[in-house]
Parts: structure tokens; sequence; C-alpha cells
């Protein structure tokens, strides 16, 4: 597969800070690449110098095999991006701000106005100066910006950040039908791996500017820790059976037995079985799985994470 | 060139629509037809009436003629010419900071470098514009009021040096530019230029000797306004002239192709 975006040793330092340490990123053509990390991760740093709005310290980023540098303004015709925040400028109508982004986009047809005023329905705003939009809109406005020349490379920063959950639907299915039908790539920022997973095709987790983590969703899946629950009326004889048994359990402070074997997570009821032929029947028992949040939290080393 | 013309179009187009070009020129209009009203009341003292502040400042005018009131053009010149230009220019590279905008004229099929001139030019013509508004405002102001002593070569006489003078010292906005690209916003380069003003009245003032080699002093030499008296241009003058423009063209090109853009 075309490679698109490729990062090789990727670093920004600032002063003594590593906001970008060694990030090495490999994104094919097609792909939509969730970028998650918590405020300050390198997130933004990264996109910046994927963007070649800031330089990097040592290593460098190629989109479409070109080196990324300031002085190369053919390199960015058929890429799109939104950087944090989207701002437009403030006294003009979002028709008006769309407009001035098509003719430095080089755009000769001006209905591409009217078409993405109509794909991100911001007709009744059309209008309406930019200042006066809410946050959503705003937001829509500026993915508006980001895709008026239907760009084949979208390097997109907390796109959802303001919009409503209808509106974080309409634009999450709206990017999958681009990367699926239309093979446009996407590079996406988040910090919330429960909404990025949901149509990502590869994730990557940054923590302090260090790559922490990168694999395909379904094998972040397959990574994700599974446990059995068990609760008992004598939680400590019921604890005492297992240990024997040869399950490891680890007693939560809600009262709960963890186990993590693989043997007693696949077949629950010889768990069960076992517990209710020693005289300690379970009042709960379930398998569960860890959740989105804690994998990601778990990943980064937080504490909180650790199950 | 395409480019090149996107960018200017796009310039232009924010500038049409902002407050801030019809603010300045109503602005140096208002300045332009004040003179005149200074100059009735130096005629007809009777209109100032009771007030104090009319009647000192009209006082300053020693006489209600066409030399004295385009002594007091140029004057106006040497200061609106450095401010106004000044202010221009601030806006002009500034709104991009403080609008949060600078981010999406950075990684475009434009040039930044083809952004950044096109902000010269939109700048260059916003301060010509000024400037020439001044100057007809003032003359149309003058001629309403019927002062005495009119001639045409005395109006052409005036016209030169304040065309000279404006146009030097709109050359040196760039420097300005730079400032408030570096800065990232309005206050520092509102500062400096403010800080410029008064140096450059200081220096005609207390130190005469200096002038030729202070770029803010040297366009007021080089046309004459700053009278008789003052030290002549020098070629080292012209010199520093042209690089204190140069360094803040290259300066402004410069950052917003090398530099960080946060």
């Amino acid at each position: 597969m075309d490679t698109v975006i490729r990062t090789e040793n990727l670093s920004k330092l600032y002063g003594k800070l590593k906001a970008v340490d060694n990030v090495s990123i490999n994104v094919s053509r097609g792909e939509i690449y969730g970028f998650l990390g918590l405020n300050g991760a390198g997130k933004t740093t990264t996109i910046r110098m994927l963007l070649g709005m800031i330089r990097s310290t040592s290593g460098a980023a190629y989109l479409n095999s070109v080196k990324v540098t300031p002085g190369n303004p053919a390199m960015w015709k058929d890429i799109g991006y939104l950087v944090e925040v989207p701002y437009s400028y403030p006294d003009l109508t979002v028709r008006e701000n769309l407009d001035l982004v098509r003719r430095l986009r080089m755009i000769k047809y001006p209905g591409c106005v009217d078409l993405i005023i109509e794909k991100f329905n911001l007709g009744q705003y059309s209008d309406i100066i930019a200042k006066n939009l809410s946050l959503g809109n705003s937001q829509r406005l500026g993915l508006a910006k980001a895709m008026i020349h239907n760009p084949a490379l979208l390097l997109l920063d907390e796109p959802a950040n303001g919009l409503d959950p209808a509106g974080i639907v309409e634009i999450r299915e709206m990017l999958k039908d681009l990367a699926l039908n239309k093979g446009v790539t996407v590079f996406i920022s988040s910090h919330i791996l429960g909404e990025i997973s949901k149509f990502a095709t590869r994730i990557g987790i940054i923590h302090e500017g260090v790559l922490l983590h990168e694999s395909s969703v379904s094998d972040m899946e397959n990574q994700r820790k599974v446990c059995l629950r068990v609760k008992s009326k004598d939680i400590m004889g019921a604890g005492n059976i297992l240990e024997k048994s040869g399950f490891a359990t680890v007693l939560t402070d809600e009262g709960v037995l963890e186990i993590k074997d693989k043997e007693a997570v696949s077949y629950p009821e010889k768990i069960s079985a076992l517990l209710v032929n020693s005289g300690f029947p379970p009042s709960l028992i379930k398998v569960e799985e860890e959740d989105l949040e804690a994998f990601f939290l778990r990943v980064i080393k937080m504490k909180g994470g650790e199950r | 060139m395409k480019e090149f013309a996107a960018a200017l179009y796009v310039e232009m187009s924010k500038a049409l629509k902002s407050k801030m070009l019809w603010g300045t020129l109503i602005f140096f209009a208002f300045i332009a037809f004040m003179l005149g009203f200074m100059m009735l009341v130096a005629k007809h003292p009777e209109i100032a009436g009771n007030s104090a502040i009319l009647s000192t400042k009209a006082s300053f005018i020693a006489k209600a003629d066409w030399h004295v009131f385009f002594g007091l053009m140029l004057q106006m010149a040497l200061i609106l010419g450095l401010v106004g230009p000044a202010i221009v220019t601030i806006w002009v590279f500034g709104r991009e900071y403080s609008d949060r905008v600078i981010k999406d004229l950075l990684a475009l099929p434009v040039s930044r470098v083809n952004i950044v001139l096109a902000k010269f030019v939109i700048a260059f013509t916003w301060s010509i514009l000024l400037m020439s508004l001044l100057f007809v405002c003032a003359l149309l102001a003058g001629l309403a009021v019927h002062l005495d002593g009119w001639s045409s070569e005395l109006m052409l006489k005036n016209l030169r040096i304040y065309t000279v003078s404006s146009l030097l010292t709109i050359l040196l906005f760039p420097v300005i530019s730079l400032i408030t690209c570096i800065s990232r916003g309005y206050l520092l380069p509102v500062g400096v230029t403010i800080l410029l003003l008064i140096s450059t009245q200081f220096l005609f003032l207390g130190l005469p000797s200096i002038t030729p080699y202070f770029p803010w002093a040297i366009p007021g030499l080089i046309s004459g306004v700053s009278g008789p008296f003052s030290p002549k241009p020098e070629i080292i003058s012209y010199v520093i002239l042209g690089l204190t423009t140069i360094l803040g063209i290259g300066g402004t090109v410069a950052w917003w192709r090398y530099a960080d853009q946060h």
C-alpha cells in the first residue's frame, strides 16, 4: 500500500522539554489513523510538524513521499487540515470565509462554496458573520474549510470538539465514507479512545511526546484485558478455594474477586461449579472486558489505569 | 503570478470588508478638516467664543494663510505619516494573530511569501490612500476657509515635500510588520510606534546631528519638511533608509518562512 504519511524519529524540543520524542509513524492510503493522547501529549505539535508550521528539532516528516518543508506550497494542494480550535475571520460571513479559502486553494469553480455549505448543513448560517456562530457551527465551518477542495489527505486535530452527539456521528460517518469509498487518508487526533475506535482502522497512543502504542483497532481489541469477576457471601472462603485450585485472585476494594486466568475467563461455568461444590456458591459471576478508557489509561501508565 | 493574484485578492477583500479601512479613512479626513477649522478660528477668533482651549490652540497659528497652512500639513505628514501606516500594517499583519487565523495561511498552494507580499501591497496602498486623503481634504478645507496667499507654485512645492516625506516614511513600515509578527499581536508594535514618534521628535529638537542616521528622521531631512536649519541628508542616510526597508520586508518574509508558527 502507498504510504501517505511517514515520520522518521520526529522530535521537537522546547528547551529541555521533549514535546515530541522520536515518533515514527506510517499511514497508508485510505487508512483512518487515530492519534490519541491526553492534553499536552504531543498530538498538536506532531500535526503542526506534519503541516510544516513548526520545524522538527530532529527527524523528518514526509507526506506522499515529499519531505515536509514550509517552502513547498505545491505539496499542500491535496491536503486539508484543521488544527486545534478552528477560528475564522470574525467579521466575515460563513460564505465569505469559505470563498477566501476557495481562492487561496486556487479552486476556479465558485460553486464549491455552495456544495460544501450544503455538505456541512451550514445553509441557514451562510450569511451569518463567523463571530456570531455557535461553537458547533464554528467547528463545522472549520471542517468545511478543511474539506472544500476534496483533499486526498486530511489532518484533523480534535475535530469533534464542540460538536453535539448528532454532529459527531455525522462527521464520523462522513470520514468513514471518504476513507472507504474515496480512498481519502485521515489522520485524526483525539483524547477519546472510545470515539476514535468506532471508525479508525489503526491507532497510535502518544504520551509525554513518546509513541507508546501502535496497532490496528482489531489488535487493540485483543490486547484489552479480560477478567472474571466473582462475588460470594464468604468472599475469603471462595478466594481460598480458588487459590488452592490454582487460580490467582485479586480482591478488589468493592469485595469482588478478579481472576485473570485464561481458562477461568474462557470457562466461567467451571469456576461456578467449583465454588458451588465447595460450599461457596457465587452470588455474582461475570466476564468483564477492560473498557477502552481503562485500556488507554493503562497504556499511558497512569494511576487508575491498572486493573 | 496566479498565486500572488489570489493572495492579493484575499487580502484586498479582507481589508475592504473591515471596519478598520473605513475608520482610518474617516479619521484622516477628520484630522484634515480639523486643520481647516483651526485656520478658520485663527482667521475669525470670535468663533472660539469663551473656549480657552480652542483660542489657545488657534493662537499658535501666526497668520491664517496658505503658507502657514501648508506648514501645518507638513507637520501632520511627519506625525501621521508614521502613525497611520504603522497602525495599518499592525492591523494587516496583527489581525491574523489576534483572530487566530494565522494557521489557515500556512499550508496552502499559495506560498507564505506571496501572502506576505500581498499584505505589504495592501498596507502600502492603504497608507498612500490615507496620506492622499489627508492632503486632498486639507486642501478642500483650506479652500473652504478662503485662506489668503494661494498660489499654484506654493501648492506644488508643498505637495512635492509632502509626497516625498510621506512616501519615504511609509517605506519604513515593514519594520513594524516584523515586530507585529514576532510579538504575535498588537501591543508591542503600538508601543514601538509611539516610541519611534517620540524619539524622532526628540532627536529633531535635542540631537539634530543624529537625525541623518536615524531612519524615521531621514524622510524629514530628504523632503525638507524639517526645515532649512536641519542637517542635510548624507549618502549614508539613503543607505540606512533603504536597509531599514529591506530589513523589514526581508525579516517579515523570513519570519513567515522559517520561524515556528504556533
